[in-house]
């Protein structure tokens, strides 16, 4: 049996401990892929740093002097202090409902006994394919009509669920709930059935198993599809620009795409203000990279 | 025990708030727009029926064909080149050991960030006076092209340079999802082969592909979604100009719903990307998936 083994090491190049040359072949290609990722960040980064003169006359060159003011003018009139913030909280937000409700659905599919939990499953998961564009129009309609009837007839002035972050909220949430879902119930149907009849036997009632039993044990999953709602929600577009106007509630990615557009002139700013956009991200991805990257793919592969 | 799990009001509990939601903001969405897709509404006038009118203003409406044909030709490109290249580089990266997550984690970084921010980004070194064109120009070349300008051929070359961009973005995940399945392989299978005198690429074409087949299904449905869904790049790329050449369905609907009002219109332009994405799905998942083999 050793001897068979030894036998495959020396026949499967990868098991041999020194580099072979189609390896080097690979670095060298890699190494040139590395490059076209990173340098367009890069120069974007140097760029920043420049006056804007500088920049049509030597955009490639390292900056003269390094100066923050780009960066803090940016801030201040891109408004992208405010606009991060309500990125994050719209995110944080829809991020924590939708690991709730999506999980408590799951649980109620996969470990409560009713006819039509199937059904239900399949109800939830046709949510996958449709793209949000769809229920755009239908959502911006009715949300203002909600806003009237609620001003109106029920004389709640200051109720706004248009132009709020409310309006964003919800359909985030709602987005998400489909993925959730999918992934908390294959966590929860994994589950040994003997774990919730030993909490049963010790009294618990359904509440505290699902809060203090399933859900801690599933936390990888939440840990998956809190990662996919969250990097969706926090880039999402199209949906933001739709349903905010108002100028102190826009999200980020709105936010920067109104700064930087035709209307400005000033290049090195609107290249402070995308690096401003995208630092942060960057950031977190450089000290979790293995944990995001394995975890986003998990996700990806049971969805 | 039975009883507890079998208790209504435990259910009404665990269910309500997502079939709630899902319906509401959702389900009852969806159906609305199927319905406005068959009226005439506006800011101004509330929904009337008209029928087809809708679909047929959609026949002839320039635009529209323009934008279907660019998200058709966003479909069938990062169908292609996303399988082909995330392959490739999962290939690539499964035959290396040292460096491989550094590498992996760089390729899958875009996939994070905002496509937003990237597409301005690439925006401006599309831009003419500075970034490749500025560069070309540096080196000696008299007229470099005009990126996103330009407007000759059937694909023009915006829509050309938007897919590469896309596909430099996405391609970390299609990456990622085979080299996740790459990985489950069982070794033994490997070295079976290789004692029946495979060399590696034998291997790869003989045991690792089909082996990978069910991924590909799934990269490719997520992809082709992904792509009918398009927004971000090109609106911040190129708004959908020159002269609505670069258009594709979504930035066609957020015009025509959210720059001229027309949501009826615009409904319907939404039913028809529904329906290319229920299509789509059920075709790859139909054509490409095959039986499950026992890894």
């Amino acid at each position: 049996m050793s001897s068979s083994k030894k036998e495959v090491a020396a026949l499967d190049p990868s098991s041999k401990k020194k580099i072979t040359p189609v390896q080097i072949v690979i670095y060298v290609f890699l190494t040139i892929i590395a490059v076209t990722y990173l340098l367009p960040l890069l120069w974007v980064f140097n760029v920043s740093f420049k006056t804007n003169k500088e920049i049509f006359t030597a955009p490639f060159a390292l900056p003269e002097k390094i100066t923050f003011d780009n960066y803090s003018f940016a801030w201040t009139a891109g408004n992208l202090g405010t606009a991060s913030l309500n990125s994050l909280i719209v995110c944080v937000i829809s991020l924590v409902l939708s690991m709730l409700i999506g999980s408590m659905a799951a649980f109620g599919i996969s470990r409560l006994h009713w006819k039509g939990s199937k059904l239900a499953m399949t109800y939830f998961l046709t949510g996958m394919m449709i793209p949000i564009h769809c229920v755009l129009i239908p959502l911006f309609t009715r949300f203002a009509k909600v806003t009237q009837f609620v001003n109106n007839n029920l004389g709640i002035e200051g109720f706004h669920l248009t132009n709020s972050l409310t309006s964003l909220v919800l359909p985030y949430l709602t987005f998400s709930l489909p993925i959730t879902i999918f992934i908390m119930e294959g966590f929860f149907s994994s589950m040994p059935n003997e774990l919730i009849e030993c909490a049963c036997m010790e009294g618990a009632n359904i509440f505290q198993i699902f809060f203090k039993i399933c859900l801690p044990l599933g936390r990888t999953g939440l840990f998956v599809t809190g990662l996919m709602t969250f990097v969706g929600n926090w880039n999402e577009l199209l949906l933001a620009m739709v349903f905010i106007s108002d100028e102190t509630k826009k999200t980020l990615p709105v936010s920067l795409s109104k700064f930087v557009g035709p209307y400005n002139t000033n290049y090195s700013q609107m290249f402070a203000a995308i690096m401003i956009a995208i630092i942060p991200t960057i950031i977190v991805y450089c000290a979790f990279s293995n944990k995001i990257v394995d975890g986003l793919t998990a996700g990806a592969v049971k969805g | 025990m039975d009883k507890m799990l079998r208790n209504k009001k435990a259910i009404a509990f665990f269910m309500l708030p997502a079939f709630l939601l899902f319906t509401l903001v959702l389900f009852v969405p969806i159906v609305q727009s199927v319905y406005y897709s068959f009226c005439e509404y506006s800011v101004l006038t509330p929904p009337k029926y008209i029928g087809l009118d809708n679909y047929k203003a959609i026949l002839s409406d320039k635009t529209f064909k323009i934008a279907l044909k660019n998200s058709m030709f966003f479909l069938v490109f990062s169908c292609v080149s996303q399988l082909a290249l995330g392959l490739f580089f999962a290939a690539l990266l499964t035959n290396i050991e040292k460096g491989r997550n550094l590498f992996k984690n760089i390729i899958y970084l875009p996939c994070v960030l905002s496509s937003a921010a990237l597409g301005l980004l690439w925006m401006f070194i599309f831009s003419p006076s500075l970034g490749i064109s500025r560069l070309l120009e540096d080196m000696g070349v008299k007229e470099p092209p005009l990126w996103l300008m330009d407007t000759k051929g059937t694909i023009i070359l915006p829509m050309w340079v938007i897919a590469f961009v896309a596909l430099w973005q996405y391609v970390g995940q299609s990456m990622m999802l085979y080299m996740a399945q790459i990985s489950g392989i069982s070794k033994s299978l490997m070295e079976a082969s290789y004692i029946d005198g495979c060399t590696k690429p034998m291997t790869f074409r003989y045991v690792t592909l089909p082996l990978i087949k069910p991924m590909v299904a799934t990269a490719m449905s997520l992809n082709a979604i992904g792509s009918l869904k398009f927004f971000d790049l090109i609106f911040n790329m190129t708004e959908g100009g020159p002269n609505h050449k670069t258009e594709v369905l979504a930035t066609h609907l957020y015009q025509q719903g959210f720059k001229y009002s027309k949501y009826g219109y615009a409904s319907a332009i939404g039913v028809v990307l529904l329906i290319l994405c229920l299509a789509v799905t059920l075709f790859i998942n139909k054509v490409v998936k095959t039986e499950q083999y026992e890894m």
